[in-house]
Parts: C-alpha cells; structure tokens; sequence
C-alpha cells in the first residue's frame, strides 16, 4: 500500500475512534447529567440546613451574585431553593450601593455576568433562621473553599470546608468536624479578632469536639454549653503542628463574614421580609 | 460483570492462573511497580485505597474487554493513543456515573478517579496482553490485574493508616502518638518499600523463586 493510503487508513482509524468515543461519553453524559445535578444540590442543601440546624419547615433562598462590568452594577438573583412559591427575584445596585433597575432574572442585558459567590437566606415559621455565605481563601497549596453559616444576630453558626487540597494529616485537619467545631457559637464582636494558637487543645474540649460527628449541632451545642461558654473567647486550636491552614480559614471566614454583613446591609431591606 | 466461562480455551493461560498472576506474581505495584505514583498519593487510609482500587479494577476490566474485542480494527500504528481513548472514555464514563450516582463516593475520591487515565498499569496491560489475546482471557487478566492493584492499595492504605494515623477504616486502634510521617509522602515511598521487600520475600519463600509471570514479564 502507498504511504498516502496508509496515512489515510490511520487518519480514519484514529478519526473513527474519537467519535465512537465521543459519541458515547455524549450518550453517558446526556443519562447521568440530571442525576448529577440533582445529587450536587442535595448535597448542598443539606449542608446547609446541618450548619443551621434547620427543620423540615424551612425554607432557603439562594442570592446569586453576579458583577456587570459593561453597565457598572452588581446583581443579586434570588429564587427559592426547592421550588418555593415566592417567585424568583432580582435587585441590583451601583457601585456606590445605590438600587438601580437591571429587569428580571434572564434579562437580555445580561451577557458577560461575572460570578461572585452565592449567599443563602433561611427562614423558619415566618421568621430569619440563619445566613449562609460561599468563601474562599488561599491555603498552603491551594485555594480552600468554605461555607459560613451565621445565626440571624451574625454570630458564628458553624464553618464546612467544601473543597480544599491540603496536606494529609497536617493541614487537611482543616476539614474535620472537630477543628470546624472550633467556631461554632463564636459571637459576632469576637470576630475581628478571633486569632489562632499552637497551644495544644484541653483534652476535655477536643473530647467534646469528637462528639460533634455523631449529633447535630443544635444538641451538641446544648449538651456543652458551658465547654462553649469558656472556649468562645478563646482562640481557635490550630492543627497539629501547623498554623498555615487553620489560620488561612480563619481569616477567609472573617473576610467572608465582613463581606456578608456588608451586603446584607444593603440586601435586607430588599431581601428581608419577602418569603 | 459477565458470569465465569465454563471452559476456557487451552493455548492462554486459565483464569484461576491470570489472577493469581495479577495478585501475586506480576502484582501491579509490588513486582511490575507500576503507577507507584497515585499509589503513593491516595493510600493514606484503607477507604482511599479501597475506592481507587475498585475504579481501576473497573477500567482496567472494561478497557481490556474493549481491547480485546476491536484488536482487528486497530491500526497497529496507532494503537497506543487508540487505547489512550479508550481508556479515558471509560474513566469519564466512570467519573459521570459515579458523580451522579453515588455523590458520597465521589467527594472522597472524584480527584483521583480522574487520574487513571494515565496509569500506567492499565495501558501496559492492553498493550501487553489484551492486544494479543481474545475476549476471555483478556477479561480475566484484567480481573487479576486490577485485584492486584487493589490488594496492593488496601495493604498500603491500612499500613500508612495505622502507622500515621493509628486507625484502620477510621477505627481509632493503636493507642499513643502515631507517626504521622507515614501518612505524608515521603511516608508513602519508605512504606511502598517496606511493603514490597516483606512481599517479594514471602513470595520467594511460598514459590522458592520459581514464580514467573503468566505473560512473559517486561516493564513497560
């Protein structure tokens, strides 16, 4: 056979490959893709109502941020997670914080949007249950992704590391439920200067802390409350040996909580009362 | 998976024979030491070597059995990223369903699973045996192969964990400090090694250094 010929013969082959390949990671993606977006969301919810300890009654907005750099405004879509009966809703603000009109969500204007994290609003029998807030943050290797969550006065209601790639066994601590125990109930005027320290934790507050796996927060909070009382003012107990990533946290949910609180302010008067 | 075939052909070798070849005799990582990498990266704890075992078992089963059956249409000048595609198909098709169906599974490993597409062991296994053999002992190779790598995960994993972590399956065990130098990196290469000289040596003890492996070796 002639060079061109066999040249040909592999193009095909190799041509023929790909698209058998790509025809079925389409058919797998087109069957799974619902069920994975599902499953994400579930996941999601239910991390949400964890951290806030929230009953079946309740009920979660999700606020989209968005930045729109064409027109100098920032966005923020808010719809009922779940399909609530309050329609989906949207408000908008120039930079200087005052509202602006930027039509409904799905507006034709909306093209080159600029994500800028999600916020969750829970309400419970008519009344505010708890913020939650996305953040994110520099670690040893990489960024640490973090949920916030905020009882209704602002103080700290607990701290879920979503995604992060530290260290095995050093840094990765991070995201274990007895070092993001650390901040629960921490109150909101400690916040500013909630620090972190080497000191090694008392060993009846790091039993304490093991105990959080297996109850939900609200009990647990109960069952120690006077353990709570005493370490809410103290610093947070950095994982062992290392002070990189328990302090990269630490600082990202103050930077996240500031920021909340900040456009909360504006938000509320929006936001607040519709249900 | 398909059911075990009743008779299998004389000329390859027998199924019992290829697993036993992929667990103890051309085991993956402990005689072939391939894709040392990711088995250094995921065994800090048995549940991480669990789950990537099982996953590579899978792709390695799969991506053989496909080999085996398209070898006639395989330009053999291409064949390497012919099989590269076929894996990757695979492990994404993997990744997909287990994102969606099994989302716990899939937070604790969904960062590994994608890595397979480069092992080594899988693509020298379709380059070494699938390629030259028909469907059914192609299947089964693939079976031995991927048991191998995940006995060697599972042994790994549970040695760095109680060593580093002093628990096995997140079972607190061992009592006192435990040497988290084990769970680290470079824990993981001392441990390997550990692992693979204690191995090699009850091997030689159990065949008196007669082993040989079923395909006729070669470090790819």
């Amino acid at each position: 056979m002639s060079a061109a010929g066999q040249i040909a013969r592999i193009t095909a082959s190799l041509t023929l490959t790909c698209a058998i390949g790509a025809a079925v990671l389409g058919g797998v993606y087109v069957g799974t893709e619902r069920y994975a977006r599902a499953a994400a969301l579930a996941g999601e919810q239910r991390a949400i109502r964890q951290l806030l300890g929230l009953g079946d009654g309740a009920e979660v907005r999700e606020v989209h941020q968005w930045l729109d750099p064409a027109r100098r405004i920032v966005l923020y879509d808010a719809r009922t997670l779940g399909g609530g009966d309050a329609p989906p809703r949207r408000v908008a603000f120039d930079l200087s914080g005052a509202p602006v009109e930027a039509g409904a969500p799905g507006d034709a204007r909306d093209r080159g949007l600029v994500p800028l994290g999600r916020l969750f609003v829970a309400r419970q029998g008519g009344r505010p249950a708890g913020f939650v807030a996305e953040g994110e943050v520099r670690g040893y290797k990489n960024r640490i992704r973090f949920l916030v969550a905020l009882s209704p006065a602002f103080d700290l209601a607990g701290v879920r590391v979503v995604e992060h790639e530290e260290d095995p066994g050093l840094g990765a601590e991070i995201a274990t439920p007895w070092f993001q125990g650390q901040y629960v109930g921490r109150p909101a005027a400690g916040l500013a200067t909630l620090d972190v320290t080497r000191d090694p934790m008392p060993e009846d507050w790091r039993s304490a802390l093991a105990g959080l796996q297996r109850m939900p927060v609200g009990a647990w909070a109960a069952a120690h409350a006077p353990l709570l009382e005493r370490e809410r003012t103290r610093p947070i107990y950095a994982v062992t040996g290392a002070t990189i990533s328990s302090r990269a946290l630490t600082d990202g949910v103050r930077a996240t909580v500031d920021h909340f609180r900040r456009r909360w302010a504006l938000l509320e008067p929006h936001l607040g009362g519709d249900s | 998976m398909s059911a075990a075939p009743d008779s299998v052909p004389a000329a390859p070798p027998g199924a019992g024979r290829l697993i036993l070849n992929g667990l103890f005799a051309e085991n993956p990582v402990f005689r072939l030491a391939l894709s040392l990498c990711p088995a250094v990266a995921v065994t800090t704890t048995v549940v991480n070597g669990l789950a990537l075992g099982i996953a590579v078992l899978a792709v390695q089963v799969l991506s053989s059995v496909t080999v085996a059956l398209t070898r006639q249409w395989i330009h053999p000048r291409v064949r390497i990223p012919a099989y590269t595609i076929i894996i990757a198909v695979w492990v994404s098709a993997i990744d997909m369903t287990l994102a969606a169906f099994a989302p716990a599974v899939y937070a604790q490993v969904g960062l590994y699973v994608k890595l397979i597409v480069a092992f080594a062991i899988i693509i020298s296994r379709l380059e070494m045996f699938a390629s030259k053999y028909p469907l059914i002992p192609s299947f089964w190779d693939g079976v031995g192969m991927g048991l191998g790598f995940l006995f060697a995960l599972l042994v790994i994993g549970a040695f760095r964990e109680l060593l580093g972590n002093g628990s096995l399956g997140g079972v607190p065990l061992a009592p006192g400090k435990p040497l988290l130098f084990f769970a680290l990196p470079a824990g993981g290469f001392f441990s390997i090694a550990i692992l693979m000289a204690i191995f090699n040596a009850i091997e030689r003890r159990v065949t008196g250094g007669a082993s040989r492996p079923a395909s006729g070796g070669g470090h790819a």
